[in-house]
């Protein structure tokens, strides 16, 4: 038993600061917070930006447009969640399954897109102006994914992440595939040059920017630990 | 030996909830029942005694720091271990490795799974598992010695539980192949 005895500058330091704490929510449960933010902060993008459906949204085939809403919101929740299981040792999400969201959220992204693209040609691209239309949808996007973003980042961080950068690439996914879900009802653009460039670019930046944080926060932890 | 190990696990996590309400009492229970299995674990990423107490005190401070993130009553287990793991790793990735595997050049520590001791003599068998990859020490490790299942060895590494199995069987399978080649050379 002597064996196992507390050394004791460990005591020290565990007696130091021994507080009862509350245990982590679970993961489901932190997800539906996650996911009550992602609502709100579409509602409110849409609310600021007076965002309306695009004008042929009726010539789209029900499956394709709220159809495929629905799916990506699905998605979109489901990346969030496993952002938030990540954070906590020991429910790290294996790599097979990290490897697969995410391709199914690019993918079904340029999918979504392609199909759009064959039943309406939507709004034409007028030449000239493909840029600036471009960076008024990237920017709807990223403000519809910011409050995503930043409460599951939030939720990440501050419990304990294993692979930091791999639980912010899941959240950046998840909060661009939730904001893509109404993107696509709501751009009027179908060309393929305005969906892939700032759309899907959207989205991989999104993702980018939550790996930059898991890896800029892994930082922090390694010099201050 | 599946009830004394729900038995084990159940007491962990009365420990893990009495600590978290801030039971000094339950820490020191946690500590007195992890510290060996620890210890044996942070052998296979250091390979040295004294480095594995350092390692075992900052796994200590780490799971201290990170109690409210355990939900009760999940199994402790693959959450202490795959900390344990990240401090083993973090070291890994530090300069201080190099210095200590110089200064330090004992005999590495891999344990044998109990089914491989009647294959060949403990000597022998320390020496091919300790040749091992990393990731296959440590899946035979957390299984084989440490009794995790592989659905908890997978949640400890990041792994799906069947890559954990695969990984399992193709090292005991490397082992048992050189030890029939021993054999045959012999």
């Amino acid at each position: 038993m002597s064996m196992n005895l507390l050394p004791k500058s460990l005591r020290r330091s565990i007696l130091a600061d021994l507080e009862p704490v509350r245990p982590l929510p679970p993961a489901w449960m932190r997800t539906l917070q996650a996911a009550a933010v992602a609502a709100a902060g579409l509602a409110l993008a849409i609310f600021i930006f007076k965002l309306s459906p695009r004008a042929d949204l009726e010539q789209l085939p029900m499956w394709l447009s709220w159809g495929c809403t629905a799916l990506q919101l699905g998605v979109g929740v489901l990346l969030l969640g496993m952002a938030l299981r990540e954070a906590v040792p020991g429910q790290g999400v294996p790599l097979g399954a990290v490897v697969l969201g995410l391709g199914t959220a690019v993918l079904m992204q340029i999918l979504v897109g392609i199909a759009t693209w064959m039943h309406s040609p939507g709004m034409p691209l007028v030449s000239g102006h493909g840029m600036s239309a471009g960076i008024t949808c990237t920017t709807h996007d990223a403000a519809m994914a910011l409050p995503a973003l930043v409460v599951t980042l939030w939720l990440v961080f501050r419990a304990l992440p294993l692979r930091p950068s791999i639980a912010g690439l899941l959240g950046g996914a998840g909060a661009a595939v939730t904001a893509d879900a109404l993107t696509h009802v709501l751009c009027p653009m179908s060309d393929l040059r305005h969906v892939l460039v700032w759309h899907t670019g959207a989205l991989i930046g999104l993702m980018l920017i939550g790996w930059l944080a898991g890896k800029l926060w892994e930082r922090k932890q390694y010099e201050n630990g | 030996m599946g009830v004394d190990r729900k038995a084990e696990e159940e007491r962990l996590i009365a420990f893990m909830i009495g600590y978290q309400k801030g039971k000094m009492d339950d820490f020191e229970g946690l500590y007195a029942a992890l510290k060996q299995p620890l210890l044996r674990y942070l052998w296979t990423f250091v390979r040295n005694a004294t480095v594995a107490e350092d390692l075992l005190q900052e796994t200590f401070l780490q799971i201290h720091r990170a109690r409210q993130t355990y939900t009760p009553p999940r199994p402790v287990r693959p959450w202490i271990y795959a900390i344990t793991r990240h401090v083993a790793l973090m070291h890994l990735r530090s300069g201080r490795r190099r210095k200590e595997m110089l200064a330090n050049d004992q005999l590495p520590e891999v344990p044998v799974p109990p089914e491989m001791e009647k294959l060949a003599d403990r000597a022998t068998l320390h020496k091919m598992l300790s040749e091992l990859p990393q990731p296959a020490q440590e899946v035979l490790m957390l299984h084989h010695l440490l009794g995790l299942s592989f659905l908890e060895v997978g949640q400890v590494l990041g792994i799906a539980a069947g890559t954990a199995k695969v990984r399992a069987h193709r090292a005991l399978k490397t082992v048992r192949a050189q030890l029939e080649e021993q054999g045959g050379e012999a």
